[in-house]
């Protein structure tokens, strides 16, 4: 038990935090706009230069080979930069991970390279108007047709699909509740998108229609009918550990307490009490780390972190926005504060993550 | 970098855990004081942290971390945490403590009373002059009221004391963090006791633990504890890096600041542990038959010792904001 950080460790640290101490732009426009979303691909275009932008892919697809503990690094230097949000990120938390353990290598040549420096910005479509929470209850399909799988249904909530270039997600090839989901990738082109405005009135989210797009068979990840098994493992990776890495919260934490140094003692505690809870985050974060290190499974336990980052991250932008007053809207923190307010939905409610909990981490029964 | 434990650390650990197993089940809580001290002191357990020159291991705070924990989950009665971390800190090179027959009790700053002091050979009392030292011949205990039935505490007054030549601070220091590892596992415990009572208790035909209210009760507390203890396991690292890099005054800065937080989260876990687990039990956890009632009288008893949960945040807020931010344990 230790948090010596390796010479190697220490190295890359560094290197990252001088890189970043020369690049990181101007905050940029929001990546829910077009001039934002460009703004925001050019970026990850400059990141994949510097081979920072998935350090911990393997060096054939575009990353370093990094350890997961030097991936956490990268997140807290990054974070702390004040670096622009990830367009890219639910294609390189969520998708890449998923082909990783399930592609083929072909996909995972053909895609990775092109995720990784933003060619391509992937949007994630599972949820449906009356399959939110209820996944498995998703009724888009996806049937036979010559050359491959005719898509057809209509999917909603898909982040940054406004603008993304391409979709992945589970459809249906037969009726069986879980064994009738299929993995499929696709492109946007011929998919009927509209864009939904979220609460800052820009539009974050968009509605998929499918009339009958055809993708090849080089489109399905994993085999037809195992759609529900892949989706599950890539969650357990969302919730726990990728998708919302301890770094952002630290970062969050110290501008907090920043902004708080003045305040009245009751709003200063609750300001302090964020901080050691993302410090909290941070250390559990490290021992999932070795246990992932070491060849075991995340597996349910992850839920425990997406319930607490999520809350966390609500208290810090809510606390921070009473502090502002009506400043708030001229800082970050307002948007940052609206984004928070989604956290306990998205990536499964956090309703689901505690029975998730109960049923599965404590063994409660059903 | 490796914040996990290390095979040796967890094999100490679930030596101490198969001993109290064995030695301090819950019906040995209510016959006596000291259950399994003589069996811990078997394994070396008191001389973990006294120095090899005294007879004992030398291991780090952190060496003895998860088995401290043990102690917790099991509800040992006496001065564990005086005895076998603050003394060997305080008295490093008194005879007979590494083999278990002396005991210390500790009336720490700030506290009215000492826990367990009828037990104790020795009784440290911290005065605002320097702490004084008292023997058994020459202190005068009176019982006062608590909420723990095995951690009774005394009023301590004296006729005859030595001053301690050792500073307190080092020892409280790692007594704080050492009662932090004993929440962890009164935490740990009642979660495991409401669970099985949830899996059995029917009501409505179902299981208690098949309705979602309690499920998310119970869940909360799973959280609470998995983010409160890795706080803990860094304040044991951060006290012992204190100790090899940076003695000199001023260093310890960063290791209280992370043992406060560890105390104070510690300590709320444990007493949201005990009242979602009395909340699962129902009125028979409200009776003092059910063996339940010794974890939920440690989590409000060991909450509050060595400084409670709001006590160690107020404290810990001036240097944070101050720009105490520092990451590296
Ligand atoms: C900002 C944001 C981004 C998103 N991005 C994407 C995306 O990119 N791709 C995508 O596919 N989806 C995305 N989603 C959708 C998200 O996954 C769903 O919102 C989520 O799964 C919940 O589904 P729902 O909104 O239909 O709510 P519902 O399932 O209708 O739930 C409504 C409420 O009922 C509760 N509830 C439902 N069932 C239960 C139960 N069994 N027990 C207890 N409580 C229950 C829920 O916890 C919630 O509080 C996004 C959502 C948000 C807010």
């Amino acid at each position: 038990m230790d948090l010596d950080f390796s010479r190697a460790e220490q190295d890359f640290r560094a290197e990252v935090r001088d890189w970043l101490a020369a690049h990181v732009p101007a905050p940029l426009p929001s990546l829910d706009t077009p001039e934002g979303f460009a703004a925001h691909r050019a970026w990850e275009a400059e990141l994949a230069a510097a081979r920072l932008s998935v350090v911990s892919w393997p060096a054939a697809y575009g990353g370093r080979d990094a350890s997961l503990i030097d991936w956490l690094i990268f997140e807290e230097e990054y974070w702390a930069a004040g670096a622009p949000a990830r367009v890219g990120q639910n294609g390189i938390f969520l998708l890449a991970p998923t082909l990783m353990a399930f592609g083929t290598e072909e996909q995972r040549r053909t895609w990775l390279p092109r995720m990784a420096r933003a060619d391509d910005v992937w949007a994630q479509a599972w949820s449906e108007p009356e399959a939110g929470s209820d996944l498995a209850a998703l009724t888009s399909r996806a049937v036979r047709a010559d050359g491959g799988w005719r898509l057809y249904g209509h999917k909603t909530w898909s982040s940054r699909a406004s603008y993304a270039s391409h979709g992945f997600g589970l459809f249906r090839t037969s009726g069986a509740r879980h064994r009738g989901l299929t993995y499929l990738m696709f492109p946007m082109d011929e998919v009927t998108v509209r864009p939904i405005a979220q609460l800052d009135g820009l539009p974050g989210f968009a509605e998929l229609f499918f009339d009958g797009v055809l993708v090849p068979d080089s489109m399905v990840i994993g085999e037809v009918g195992d759609g529900w098994r892949i989706a599950m493992a890539a969650t357990s990776s969302e919730r726990g550990l990728t998708l919302r890495s301890p770094g952002r919260f630290l970062a969050t934490a110290d501008r907090l307490v920043a902004l708080a140094r003045d305040a009245d003692p009751v709003l200063a505690d609750r300001a302090v009490r964020c901080w050691t809870d993302a410090e909290a985050y941070r250390l559990h974060t490290f021992g999932t780390a070795r246990r992932l290190m070491a060849g075991e499974e995340a597996g349910p336990a992850t839920s425990m972190g997406k319930v607490f980052w999520s809350e966390l991250d609500l208290r810090m932008h809510t606390l921070a926005v009473e502090l502002l007053g009506d400043r708030a809207g001229e800082t970050p923190w307002l948007d940052g504060f609206l984004f928070s307010l989604a956290g306990p939905i998205y990536a499964g409610t956090n309703e689901i993550q505690r029975t998730i909990i109960a049923e599965r981490v404590l063994g409660l029964p059903r | 970098m490796n914040f996990a434990f290390t095979p040796d650390q967890l094999a100490l650990a679930q030596t101490v855990r198969d001993v109290l197993a064995a030695h301090c089940p819950p019906r040995a809580l209510r016959t006596g004081r000291l259950p399994a001290w003589d069996r811990l002191a078997e394994v070396g357990f008191f001389g973990l942290l006294v120095p090899p020159e005294a007879d004992g291991l030398g291991l780090g705070l952190t060496d003895a971390l998860p088995a401290l924990e043990e102690t917790g989950r099991a509800c040992l009665p006496g001065p564990v945490v005086e005895t076998a971390v603050a003394a060997p800190y305080l008295l490093p090179g008194l005879p007979k403590l590494a083999s278990g027959e002396i005991r210390v009790a500790v009336l720490p700053p700030g506290a009215a009373f000492a826990p367990d002091a009828d037990l104790a050979d020795l009784v440290v009392v911290a005065r605002p002059g320097g702490a004084r030292l008292v023997s058994r011949d020459s202190v005068r205990l009176t019982p006062r009221p608590g909420a723990d039935p095995c951690r009774p505490l005394f009023d301590v007054a004296y006729t005859g004391s030595t001053p301690l030549e050792r500073p307190l601070e080092p020892a409280l220091l790692r007594a704080t963090v050492a009662t932090a590892a004993q929440l962890i596992g009164v935490a740990r415990r009642l979660l495991e006791l409401s669970v099985e009572y949830a899996r059995t208790r029917r009501q409505f035909g179902a299981p208690i633990g098949s309705f979602q209210a309690v499920k998310h009760l119970l869940a909360d507390v799973a959280i609470a504890v998995s983010f409160a203890a890795p706080l803990v396991h860094r304040a044991a690292v951060s006290a012992d890096a204190q100790e090899r890099d940076a003695p000199e005054p001023g260093g310890g800065d960063t290791a209280w600041r992370d043992a406060r937080t560890a105390k104070a989260a510690a300590g709320e876990a444990a007493v949201l542990a005990a009242r979602s687990a009395l909340q699962t039990h129902g009125a028979i956890g409200y009776t003092e038959e059910l063996d339940l009632r010794f974890w939920l009288a440690r989590a409000w008893s060991l909450s509050a010792a060595y400084g409670g949960a709001a006590e160690h945040r107020a404290a810990v807020r001036a240097p944070v904001l101050a720009g105490d931010t520092r990451r590296y344990p």
